[in-house]
């Protein structure tokens, strides 16, 4: 299984590409968003993870966000907000703008995890 | 019985008669003693003289033609002969001349003094161009005395009749002429009349004729009478007659109301519209006063009379007077009457023209002007509103009464009586909201505007603004109507409630926001920790670990990192996200934080004094912010003077881009080495997030900062004991 984590923040991509590494699954992390829409054209994915807040002056993961939902290659690919905002309304906010799921951080991979592997078992039925 | 010849020659001395016995050469044979009244010689002394050296040259051609038609068959010739005497003057004798035996027999008398008389009445006649005439009823003999031949410019010596007369009268009145003289002869009675005649020579002339009888046994035997030529005195009566009627004329030609009394005949003459008007009958020129009277009012007649005896009697030749005329209608309608009077040499008036003019519209006019007046004034002294009427070019026309007691006492005019503008009484920062205003008023649009003053007690009043453009009947702007409703209650409660409520959103807003932006800055570390923990307690390899635990450390110091900003988070980057920069009125700012401060100057005795600026420069600038700063500004200028004088001034002049705000003051000053200090940023650090609103005491770093994020500048001089002075520099709106 295909994963992009969009994260600027270099110990919390790393440290999700060692959880995820765990569970059978190719994680390409991008550190910003210029970097995540080169990866969506080369590689084949089934999940996108974004973290929202990129950096100063730099793209948000809302706006990428947009800019997959615009590709045809992303049709029915699942992508995930994880964020540290975490405030009252937040995870309403960026369900609203588009996320098929949101994980604030600190991540409860737990859940994660079994989210991943209920995409991977609907993929193995289809395929 | 014959005479004889001694009877004879006694009778021929002692008659009246002149007897001479001449040839027919005119040679003196004999004459009676008489007639040495006659000659300047003796009877006696008669031989060898001829009568024509002794009779006037006119006489002597008389008398050589007389004597050359006597004959035996026309024996007998009358003619009168004049004397040149030497004692008597010239003496006329009339003579009967016969002819008998080639001598000629003359026996005169003497008719000087019917000759005098007649020659002077010639004179007369041809001086008065008036001629004599008689005329025989009875054997219808005509005569004619000189005078009538010349008036007719006929030859003297042409027969008369009574038809020739009559030929010179036009056929028209030929007949009334000879009507006039046939009932003199039957009814006895004189006449005369004036005619036309055409004269012999074609000359039309005006005569005036009269006729007596003269009557014996109660029968006309003759008729005396004379003509006299008037001709000039009848073109004169016609032309003055013309120009009375051409006058005449001239009134009924014009369209109005005209008349002309003449006060002596009691006769007023009136014009047709006049006549029109009051319903005369157009026919009739004349109305006497009295019927006149008759048409005034009752209600007028006697102070309308007391006007007019008035009028007659007062100096000048004007006359004016008015009252109300019943018309065709029968309805009773205002008139004035505007007359010029013509006076007599004792100063009365004799006759007044004048205008008689219907000004029942305009009383109905003037009663409804003054009505709408009252109720106008009505509206504006409502009570509710400060009403001002204004003209199209911003006079004021009228105000209530309060609004006049506020110009008087703030601008010392009172516009009921001097001619003034409204912009020119009204507070400084009203102006260009006025203008504005004033100007779409005049296209048309009603327009509605919220405006600040502060009053004279140096608090801020809220008006309601409204201006509604006023129209004539035919849909004209002629006024402007505005008015000022105080809303300032209700604005300040409004006001109050919205910065409550901002001030609330605000604080909420910030401590959300910085809630939210911790909570993410301590959330992201702590999710490598947790992360890596998780890792760890899940049996990661060991070389891995190693590796895991330095991401640890790395997360532990970012969020150690976060805790220490937390701390040292400032109040300014808050301030920053929540300005409103509008455009604003600078005079209007900076007065309002002058009046704030006002009680507190004046509890220190200072003079404290505002210098705004006529231009009325704009800024976009946080209103909040900037008061606070400057604010402060002020604060502390007062608190460090004890006494001495604060002055506050504008300047939008020296600068292109920049407006000074200047707060100079006679107090302790600052010595230059403290000029850092007092902007010292430490200072504000002590500074809490609550305190944003709080207007005094920040300090005066705190203006600087704020000066500095609304993009301006605070510029220091002071000298120690003698005074400060601030100069707070910010972007002027172009």
């Amino acid at each position: 299984m295909n994963i992009l984590y969009v994260e600027d923040n270099k110990i919390n991509a790393m440290v999700m590409d060692k959880m995820l590494s765990r569970t059978d699954s190719k994680v390409t992390i991008a550190e910003n968003g210029s970097q995540a829409l080169k990866v969506v054209k080369d590689k084949n994915l089934d999940l996108i993870l974004v973290d929202i807040n990129l950096g100063l002056n730099q793209m948000d993961g809302c706006e990428l966000l947009q800019r997959f939902r615009k590709l045809d290659i992303l049709n029915n690919i699942p992508v995930f907000a994880v964020t540290a905002y975490a405030m009252p309304g937040d995870e309403q906010r960026f369900i609203n703008i588009g996320f098929d799921k949101y994980f604030s951080k600190p991540v409860n991979f737990d859940k994660l995890l079994s989210v991943i592997s209920s995409i991977k078992g609907k993929e193995n039925k289809t395929s | 019985m014959p005479f004889t010849a001694e009877q004879f020659g006694i009778l021929a001395e002692k008659t009246l008669h002149f007897l001479l016995i001449l040839k027919k050469d005119g040679k003196i044979i004999t004459c009676n003693n008489r007639c040495e009244m006659l000659f300047p010689f003796k009877a006696d002394e008669i031989k060898g003289k001829y009568i024509t050296d002794y009779i006037i040259d006119a006489d002597v051609k008389i008398f050589k033609d007389s004597i050359a038609t006597l004959s035996d068959q026309n024996a007998i010739l009358s003619k009168s002969l004049s004397f040149a005497t030497e004692k008597e003057g010239v003496l006329a004798l009339k003579f009967n001349l016969t002819y008998h035996n080639d001598l000629i027999y003359a026996a005169g008398i003497d008719t000087t003094e019917e000759y005098k008389e007649h020659r002077a009445l010639i004179t007369l006649s041809k001086l008065t161009k008036t001629g004599a005439w008689y005329y025989n009823p009875k054997n219808k003999e005509m005569f004619w005395s000189r005078g009538c031949y010349l008036i007719k410019d006929l030859d003297p010596d042409t027969p008369m009749t009574r038809e020739k007369g009559a030929s010179f009268y036009p056929e028209k009145s030929r007949k009334n002429v000879e009507n006039y003289l046939d009932n003199l002869i039957k009814y006895k009675e004189p006449y005369e009349y004036t005619e036309k005649i055409v004269t012999a020579k074609g000359n039309e002339k005006w005569i005036k004729v009269v006729a007596q009888p003269v009557i014996y046994k109660n029968e006309v035997i003759y008729v005396n009478g004379t003509i006299a030529d008037v001709t000039d005195r009848h073109n004169y009566i016609e032309k003055l007659k013309y120009n009375e009627e051409t006058k005449h004329l001239a009134l009924k030609g014009i369209q109005s109301g005209l008349f002309d009394h003449l006060i002596e005949k009691n006769e007023v003459f009136y014009s047709i519209d006049f006549k029109k008007m009051l319903g005369l009958p157009l026919d009739q020129d004349f109305v006497p006063e009295e019927v006149f009277r008759e048409m005034i009012h009752p209600d007028d007649v006697e102070a309308a009379l007391k006007r007019h005896l008035e009028n007659l009697n007062k100096e000048g030749n004007h006359y004016y007077n008015f009252y109300r005329l019943k018309n065709q209608a029968g309805e009773y309608r205002h008139y004035e009457v505007h007359g010029f009077r013509r006076k007599d040499n004792n100063g009365n008036t004799t006759r007044m023209i004048g205008n008689l003019i219907d000004v029942h519209q305009k009383k109905l006019n003037e009663k409804t002007i003054a009505e709408s007046k009252n109720r106008l004034q009505a509206i504006v002294n409502n009570g509710f509103a400060y009403t001002v009427l204004l003209d199209i070019e911003g006079r004021i026309l009228m105000t209530d009464k309060e609004s006049l007691k506020i110009i008087k006492r703030d601008s010392k005019i009172d516009p009921t009586k001097t001619e003034s503008f409204f912009i020119d009484v009204m507070p400084l920062n009203f102006k260009n909201s006025f203008a504005h205003s004033f100007n779409e008023a005049l296209k048309g649009n009603s327009i509605k505007k919220e405006v600040e003053r502060i009053n004279h007690n140096g608090n801020s009043q809220w008006l309601e603004s409204k201006y509604a453009p006023v129209f004539d009947n035919e849909y004209k702007i002629n006024s402007i109507l505005v008015s000022f409703h105080d809303i300032t209650e209700q604005k300040l409660a409004e006001q109050a409630i919205k910065e409550a409520h901002i001030k609330e959103q605000e604080l909420s807003n910030l401590k959300s926001n910085i809630l939210s932006n911790f909570s993410h800055e301590i959330r992201t570390p702590l999710n490598g920790i947790l992360t890596i923990s998780n890792l760890l307690l899940n049996n990661e390899p060991l070389e891995d670990q190693g590796q895991l635990l330095n991401y640890l450390e790395e997360s532990k110091d970012r969020l150690l990192d976060t805790m220490n900003k937390l701390s040292n988070f400032s109040e300014i980057d808050a301030i920053h996200a929540n300005l409103t920069f509008e455009e604003l009125d600078v005079n209007y700012l900076v007065e309002t934080s002058f009046i704030e401060y006002k009680h507190m100057a004046e509890a220190k005795d200072l003079d404290y004094t505002i210098e705004l600026d006529e231009a009325c420069p704009q800024t976009k600038i946080d209103k909040n912010l900037f008061r606070l700063a400057l604010n402060n500004i002020i604060h502390n200028a007062i608190k460090y003077t004890s006494k001495g004088s604060v002055d506050i001034s504008i300047d939008s002049k020296s600068l292109e881009k920049y407006i000074y705000i200047y707060v100079k003051d006679s107090g302790i000053g600052i010595d230059k080495k403290n000029f850092e200090k007092i902007f010292d940023p430490l200072v504000q650090e002590s500074v809490g997030i609550s305190r944003k609103y709080e207007g005094t005491g920040v300090g005066l770093s705190l203006s600087k900062r704020y000066i500095e994020i609304l993009g301006g500048k605070i510029k220091l001089k002071s000298k120690l004991g003698i005074g400060t002075k601030f100069a707070i520099i910010i972007p002027k709106c172009l």
